[in-house]
């Protein structure tokens, strides 16, 4: 075993020291806090970078690093290091517990890093649980009124619910094929195909993933979690999270390659409700976070359309859906907490004259939100078109009509963003922003531009990681 | 159909100037508007140039798709970058051309967010470009998206009446019209085991006849709301009226032919027996809008309704005219789309001079200002004599083919749209006479004319709709090559 192998996992974990001996000391400091946090994150980017084609087993056969696993690793890296970015002024958060507030970011980020590589039921329950535990330390962790609490019980309630949900499914499975190992799984599944248990094992095993992503019918935490939590956490959560999810929702769904039709008729179906209850339901939202969470239900909707095809372009699709998914919304969370800078939660008729207030953050927003609504020439749009064209070539043509249709459903809650950041005028002070934070308004406009205009250099890399899973 | 490829990127600069002009856009300062303004007119006239270019160095004699350009882009889905022209693009490419560069004209002395008005005029017609001379599938929905978006911003910011709604409106029902394309595109891509999204190498394929009238009908139904096919019209007349002077010559001259244009290279090129099926369906619904039309503009007092009523109307002898599916018709269809194009642009153009001056677009309150403002009312009566179809303009020529070929194909249909357009033609007479030739408004009469400046696009637009009114074999001609043999596949 090389340790460039283990290399990511164990960088975050002397990280995750590091922030741990921060949280001992007996005065605050949280500016330093935020200085050192911030360097390691950036550090660990470009561990992640260097890690990227980095090859093998691991752990009795439990842990497989390859190139899908180390694609999500370098997202979950950029996640953290981007929430961190923002986390330099943490008002929501009281300050004797910013070093926690770090420490858990990380560690969350090495459950969902092991989870990734995970290869093993096991291995994969326990990488799930450690990436929820953090999250449920960083829900309630906002202070203030009662919303908090609220929150952090009704994510660990769900979390929990879902949990046993995939505890049974990952039990129906081994019962079913005597393995843990999903190597081992998958050639044994055939076997399985003339009874429903498989199905509804694997479905099962799914829910700890559907929970995260916040697929029909485990989305009922996503509002008020959304709403109740600090805003650096809620974006942690909307963006890293997902993309893990993401991924081992490809490594399972994988395993029911083979099963078909039933296994993915199920998958369309909850693909289906999500997306058009999401979107729906958001339309009456008034709070932009509220409406952000039921945006993010119907988006995991849209992915599924790209795991439930079980093939090449429509996994490698969904995976640079997942990614394009972690810009746009990373960049939608980063204006929210600039614009709301003291921490409070922002209703949308509150973005009135941002236009004036800062027009670069406005811009971020306009393209953020375009991007969301899948409006060309944005990542989202491409990503859209990716997952559509995928599910069409398996023959899913009322899925793609019905997600087309939702499409413009969803426009109607963007534009009203939109609308009132750039048309509505409001007399409030201009928003300064640090040098840095433009840099990254830059960066981050110029990424959901050019690779949805440029999109094969990520689609090839989403295919080569493909291929090592299938 | 042979492809001739480029000695030069003509076609990609032609693309590229107004995203370039963007870009130095975004690098000046609000307050330096006539930068702002002068950069925004070269990026424009480059497009123009190039775009006078390929229309006239087009070889008829050589035919087929020239000035091509082809390069990979996504291979996972076989999507490339592939552009060109023929003697069906190359009169649209000439349109938006025309239209871009007389809309900046048009629009030099406005005062409000100047900088960002251009950014979004010429993000808008990048998209324009871009679908008319797109052979590949997704770049030809990505450039009609493109084009659809910043109506939106353009309208909301910079409009007129009831712009909210409008915009609103028009974007929601542009991006249905989408959400059914998105699905018919994809069907086609999909069922053509190609995995390609190259329009040339789609149409060589026999789909079944379930598949193409499915496809057939989702894409006519998704483009047509663009093309304003009665009854998915609503959301035209009033954008025209919300939207400001340039925005409605864009719009009205350019954006609605995308949907039409859009039916015919794509929904009747690549499902031919679709196309057939629902022919009978596409006449119907076009010889409504024509009648629609011209008895609703009837009952309009603004004159920004009137045009946009006329111009549902005209879309509608589009819509026939490709229904016929013979030569004629398809001709007329595109030399109609031109024609409209140039013809719309410039009565947008006047009405915005008349409501800059006079802050209002009622007939009734306008009256005898040809009195007042002759060189302005002689654009606006030269606009509508060209609307009512009076032989030397360009639209009679459009018109006279359509029809021609109408009522060979569908009689009762053709004789209607007739009819109609006589009615229309009388009306449009009698706005004429009610608004520049009655007693003048004594609340305008201290108003000054148009000056050469802002008289200069206006001039262009009549330019081109009386060259191409009295030599129309330069436009027939070249259209003729690309119709031919685009019937014959169909």
């Amino acid at each position: 075993m090389s340790v460039l192998q283990f290399g990511v996992e164990l960088y975050y974990l002397v990280m995750a020291l590091v922030l741990f001996f921060l949280t001992l000391r007996r005065e605050p400091k949280a500016a330093a806090d935020h200085r050192i946090a911030f360097s390691l994150s950036a550090v660990g980017l470009l561990v992640a970078l260097l890690c990227l084609t980095q090859q093998g087993e691991l752990f009795f056969r439990s842990y497989r690093v390859d190139l899908f696993s180390q694609i999500f690793k370098l997202a979950l890296a950029l996640g953290l290091f981007l929430v961190l970015a923002i986390s330099r002024n943490l008002p929501s958060i009281a300050e004797r517990n910013h070093a926690e507030f770090y420490l858990f970011l990380t560690t969350c980020t090495i459950g969902m890093m092991m989870l990734v590589s995970s290869v093993e039921l096991l291995t994969i329950y326990v990488s799930l649980e450690l990436s929820s535990y953090s999250l449920y330390i960083l829900v309630p962790l906002r202070r203030g009124d009662d919303i908090d609490v609220e929150a952090g019980i009704k994510y660990l309630f769900f979390g929990a619910v879902s949990s046993c949900f995939m505890l049974f499914g990952l039990s129906y499975i081994f019962g079913a094929t005597h393995s843990t190992y999903l190597s081992d799984i998958m050639a044994r599944m055939p076997e399985l195909v003339a009874s429903p248990i498989g199905v509804v094992g694997l479905i099962l095993a799914m829910a700890g993933f559907f929970f995260k992503l916040s697929i029909f019918p485990f989305h009922f935490w996503a509002p008020d979690v959304y709403q109740g939590g600090a805003h650096q956490v809620v974006t942690f959560i909307a963006t890293a999270s997902k993309a893990a999810a993401v991924a081992l929702l490809i490594r399972l769904a994988v395993l029911g390659a083979q099963y078909g039709y039933h296994f993915t008729q199920i998958l369309v179906f909850l693909s289906i409700i999500s997306m058009t209850l999401g979107n729906l339901v958001a339309i009456i939202q008034k709070d932009f976070k509220r409406m952000l969470a039921y945006s993010s239900i119907a988006h995991a909707g849209y992915v599924l359309i790209g795991v439930l095809t079980l093939q090449e372009t429509g996994l490698a699709s969904s995976i640079y859906y997942a990614l394009a998914y972690l810009v746009m919304n990373f960049t939608v969370f980063m204006v929210l907490t600039q614009v709301a800078q003291d921490g409070r939660d922002l209703k949308i008729a509150e973005l009135a004259g941002l236009y004036h207030r800062s027009p670069l953050l406005s811009m971020s927003l306009i393209l953020g939100i375009f991007a969301l609504a899948g409006v060309p020439p944005s990542i989202g749009f491409t990503g859209k078109l990716f997952l559509f064209t995928s599910a069409m070539n398996q023959g899913y043509f009322w899925l793609v009509l019905i997600g087309a249709v939702n499409g413009t459903l969803s426009l109607y809650f963007y534009l009203r963003v939109v609308y009132a950041a750039y048309f509505v005028d409001a007399k409030l002070p201009p928003i300064q922003l640090s040098p840095p934070m433009r840099a990254l308004n830059y960066a981050l406009c110029a990424t959901i531009l050019y690779f949805g205009v440029a999109p094969n250099s990520i689609m090839e890399l989403a295919r080569a990681a493909v291929r090592a899973v299938l | 159909m042979a492809e001739h490829p480029a000695s030069f990127p003509v076609l990609t600069c032609m693309l590229l100037s107004p995203v370039v002009g963007i870009a130095i856009l975004l690098c000046l300062k609000e307050e330096q508007r006539f930068l702002i303004r002068a950069v925004a007119l070269v990026a424009a006239g480059i497009s123009f140039a190039l775009s006078i270019y390929t229309f006239a160095g087009y070889d008829k004699q050589l035919g087929g798709i020239q000035f091509v350009e082809k390069y990979d882009w996504v291979k996972a889905f076989g999507i490339s970058y592939f552009v060109g022209v023929e003697g069906m693009n190359a009169p649209l490419l000439l349109l938006t051309g025309i239209v871009i560069f007389t809309g900046v004209l048009t629009m030099w002395e406005l005062q409000h967010r100047v900088k960002e008005y251009f950014i979004f005029q010429l993000a808008l017609v990048t998209g324009v470009f871009g679908v008319f001379m797109s052979y590949d599938l997704f770049f030809f929905f990505l450039f009609y998206e493109i084009a659809v978006v910043p109506m939106y911003v353009l309208i909301l910011v910079w409009g007129s009446t009831r712009r909210i709604y409008a915009a609103m409106k028009l974007t929601l029902y542009l991006m249905a019209g989408s959400g059914l394309i998105i699905p018919g595109m994809l069907l086609l891509y999909s069922s053509s085991g190609l995995f390609t999204f190259d329009m040339l190498k789609l149409h060589g394929v026999p789909f079944s006849p379930w598949i193409q009238n499915v496809a057939f009908v989702l894409l006519f139904l998704g483009f047509g709301v663009l093309a304003a096919v009665w009854p998915f019209h609503t959301w035209s007349p009033v954008g025209h009226v919300a939207a400001p002077t340039a925005v409605s010559m864009l719009h009205a001259g350019v954006l609605m032919k995308l949907g039409s244009f859009a039916i015919l290279r794509v929904a009747m090129y690549l499902c031919p027996l679709g196309f057939q099926y629902w022919a009978q369906f596409m006449a119907l619904l076009a010889a409504i809008g024509i009648v629609y039309g011209v008895f609703v503009g009837l009952a309009q007092t603004d004159l920004k309704y009137v045009i946009g009523y006329s111009s549902v109307s005209h879309m509608g002898i589009v819509s026939l005219g490709l229904a016929t599916g013979t030569v004629d018709g398809l001709n007329g269809a595109v030399f109609q789309m031109f024609a409209h194009g140039v013809m719309t642009a410039l009565f947008f153009s006047a009405v915005g001079f008349i409501y800059d001056r006079t802050h209002t677009r009622e007939i009734h309150e306008l009256g005898g200002f040809s009195r007042i403002m002759p060189v302005a009312s002689a654009f606006f009566i030269t606009a509508a004599l060209c609307g009512a179809g009076v032989p030397g303009m360009a639209s009679f020529w459009a018109e006279l083919l359509v029809m021609v070929a109408a009522v060979k194909v569908f009689p009762i249909r053709g004789l209607l749209a007739i009819a109609a357009l006589v009615v229309g033609a009388l009306f449009a007479l009698r706005v004429v006479q009610t608004t520049f030739y009655n007693e003048p408004n004594p609340k305008f009469v201290h108003f000054e004319d148009v000056s050469p400046f802002l008289g200069l696009p206006r001039m262009i637009l009549i330019g081109f709709l009386v060259f191409f009114g009295i030599f129309p074999q330069y436009m027939l001609g070249l259209i003729k090559t690309s119709i031919v043999p685009f019937i014959q596949g169909l």
